[in-house]
């Protein structure tokens, strides 16, 4: 992006109502173009915000994180740069460089960043906070030959890289991928000289552009895919099955197929990380069946669900693999190597992410893996990942119990010996509730996603309150699968949100909810902040059973009404209280 | 030389949104109060990414009108012009 355009994308109005977004950029240079950068790339990432932009002192980089009011911020970006770990690591000042200095300036760099640290560790606990390690080029200081890397710079290197690493552990921190950052904006490229003797701003322009707008990215966290659906022949393997048989497709290095195996590892990886990953084959399901027995894929057939192989349209399997999984097209990305096959079913599902397998094509191939990184990255793997996929298996086997019986009987719910555990806590170190709460649709009081900014303030009034719901059964866990957040005052509850995933309805886990509300924290009446949403009608069916009629905005319900026309509830109980 | 004339006014317009056409030719670091050291720099790096020049930031104490950036451009390109010729 030039300068220009991002001052013209500036000038473009933001409706008078729209939220306020606060973002305070802290560093130690002036942030002159960084600051317009980031203003434009932020505009165009978050249209309906009125995106502010405040900067704090030159030269004081930890000092304007001290100074910042988590109040009035709805972000942190943090730019860190060698000159703030020690002003002799910059060009602007000449505090010496003789070897007998140089021990000085990495001891002073290692204080300034453990410095750094603690102010960091404690802003993000109110305000999420991206960071960025240094970007610029060390200075000549080191008195090895260019080529040579100095000890004591391999030292300052490696403050940084603890400082980052230990960073990174906090939900609330994101951290700069230097990497990806490398590869759009070359270090040679980055570092204006002169712009930075003279007016104090270090950047070239386009680094000063790319930087902004993997720090929007960063700022602006939008929710990634939820599942991969696969095709097999020549994508998931090279070769066709029903003509090549079971042994002749391949994924290896002597048949020139390496990059499928590569294809099948990324996969996995998905898979290992709560990705839901199904198969849409026109194939035939025993040879299929055959296929997965081989004990050399990398993907195993646990790592997949659904499979669809049969012969009918790619979209009616695609439409059945959204049913099982309950999730929608837009959350998807289809993979399949026939350009026909993506036509017919992006015709089915335009929101559908479809993708060309490029068979052949090393790099190509080489980048689907990076863009599908970019597709289902996440900030931190939960315990919950790892169990999503056999809870909607699980899910799937109920539903199958339950057709055609009596469905969702007493008798059936007795049966399923279900435990709910409850978890109360009073402050928002929860990233699977954080999480669940913003991508659940159908169960969901009112449809609001919360920022991590509002998430972490919401936790700072003592009234408030964190209930987080755990499912098992006989036929296996389904983890995390509800949260309701609200704040206590006497006898009487309000409820700003409440979700529960859809792999636990028709369990009565809802009724259970609102029984712990009642009898373990003392409410006689509860107030929900309900809003009607085109996609939460399960919670409104819910909601009207439970009342009697349909609900209206601020539904209010009294202890008297729930057990009026609350069901027989079966599960077995544990609960644990956090401070 | 036009061409030059209203892209200058293009990146005035971009760093001093408030000033309408006609002001900006006329424009001048001391009657204009948004004309600080700030919007300098941003008028500075602007015009050289639009004209693809390469502006002496030791410069920018003369470069404190509309005028002033004309005839800088016009000095700029005659001199990458000779450059070429020769």
């Amino acid at each position: 992006m030039k300068l220009i355009d991002a001052l013209e994308i500036l000038k473009q109005p933001v409706p008078n109502e729209a939220p306020k977004m606060q973002v305070y950029l802290a560093c130690g240079f002036t942030p002159l173009h960084l600051q317009t950068f980031l203003a434009a790339q932020l505009r165009i990432r978050l249209p309906q915000r009125q995106v502010g932009i405040n900067t704090g002192l030159f030269g004081d980089l930890t000092g304007n994180i001290e100074r910042v009011e988590p109040s009035g911020v709805n972000a942190l970006v943090v730019v860190i740069e060698w000159a703030d770990l020690d002003p002799r690591l910059g060009i602007r000042r000449l505090g010496g460089w003789r070897p007998s200095n140089l021990p000085d300036i990495v001891q002073s760099a290692e204080q300034a960043a453990a410095r750094l640290q603690q102010v960091l560790l404690k802003i993000s606990r109110l305000v999420p906070t991206v960071v960025c390690m240094p970007t610029l080029p060390l200075p000549p200081l080191f008195w090895t030959p260019p080529d040579r890397a100095a000890s004591l710079e391999l030292h300052l290197h490696q403050t940084v890289s603890s400082l980052a690493a230990s960073l990174s552990e906090q939900p609330a921190i994101h951290i700069a991928n230097a990497q990806i950052l490398g590869e759009v904006s070359p270090p040679s490229q980055r570092f204006d000289l002169k712009s930075d003797v003279i007016t104090g701003f270090p950047y070239s322009l386009p680094h000063a552009s790319t930087l902004a707008g993997v720090l929007a990215g960063l700022v602006d966290n939008q929710p990634r895919k939820k599942g991969l659906i696969t095709d097999l022949d020549d994508t998931l393997w090279a070769g066709i099955l029903g003509e090549d048989g079971v042994n002749g497709i391949s994924w290896h290095q002597e048949r020139h197929t390496h990059m499928h195996g590569l294809y099948q590892q990324f996969a996995a990886s998905l898979a290992g990380a709560g990705v839901l990953i199904g198969v849409a084959s026109k194939n035939d399901p025993a040879l299929v069946e055959q296929a997965f027995g081989r004990s050399d894929l990398l993907l195993s057939r646990s790592d997949i669900f659904p499979f669809e192989a049969h012969w009918s349209p790619k979209s009616e399997s695609v439409r059945r693999i959204l049913d099982t999984w309950n999730v929608g097209a837009d959350s998807v990305v289809f993979i399949d190597d026939s350009p026909m096959e993506l036509a017919e079913v992006k015709a089915a599902f335009p929101e559908l992410e479809c993708i060309l397998f490029p068979k052949s094509d090393y790099q190509g191939i080489w980048d689907l893996l990076k863009g599908l990184r970019g597709f289902f990255g996440k900030p931190l793997l939960t315990e919950d990942d790892s169990l999503r996929l056999s809870s909607i298996r699980n899910a799937s086997a109920w539903r199958d119990s339950t057709q055609g019986s009596v469905s969702s009987s007493d008798d059936f719910l007795r049966a399923a010996e279900a435990s709910l555990s409850f978890s109360l806590a009073r402050e928002d170190g929860d990233a699977r509730a954080f999480e669940l709460v913003n991508k659940t649709n159908q169960f969901n009081l009112n449809g609001k996603r919360w920022s991590e900014s509002e998430w972490l303030k919401f936790f700072t009034d003592p009234a408030t309150f964190l209930l987080a719901v755990s499912y098992e059964d006989k036929y296996g866990p389904l983890g995390k699968i509800a949260v309701l957040m609200g704040e206590s005052n006497d006898r009487k509850i309000r409820v700003h949100a409440w979700v529960m995933s859809c792999r636990a309805f028709s369990r009565r886990v809802e009724h259970q909810c609102l029984r712990y509300l009642f009898e373990d924290l003392g409410a006689d009446t509860i107030v929900f902040d309900y809003q009607p949403t085109s996609r939460n009608g399960p919670l409104q069916e819910f909601f009207t059973a439970l009342l009697g009629g349909p609900p209206v905005e601020q539904v209010c319900l009294s202890h008297e009404l729930f057990l009026k026309n609350t069901p027989p509830l079966f599960h077995r109980i544990t609960k644990a209280v956090h401070a | 030389m036009p061409d030059l004339e209203s892209r200058l006014i293009k990146c005035f317009s971009s760093v001093f949104p408030a000033l309408m056409p006609e002001e900006i030719q006329v424009a001048n670091a001391q009657s204009l109060a948004a004309w600080d050291s700030l919007a300098a720099v941003t008028l500075a790096a602007v015009v050289q990414q639009e004209f693809s020049v390469q502006i002496d930031l030791l410069d920018l104490p003369e470069l404190d009108s509309f005028a002033a950036f004309q005839t800088y451009l016009r000095r700029l390109t005659a001199r990458s012009g000779a450059d070429r010729s020769q």
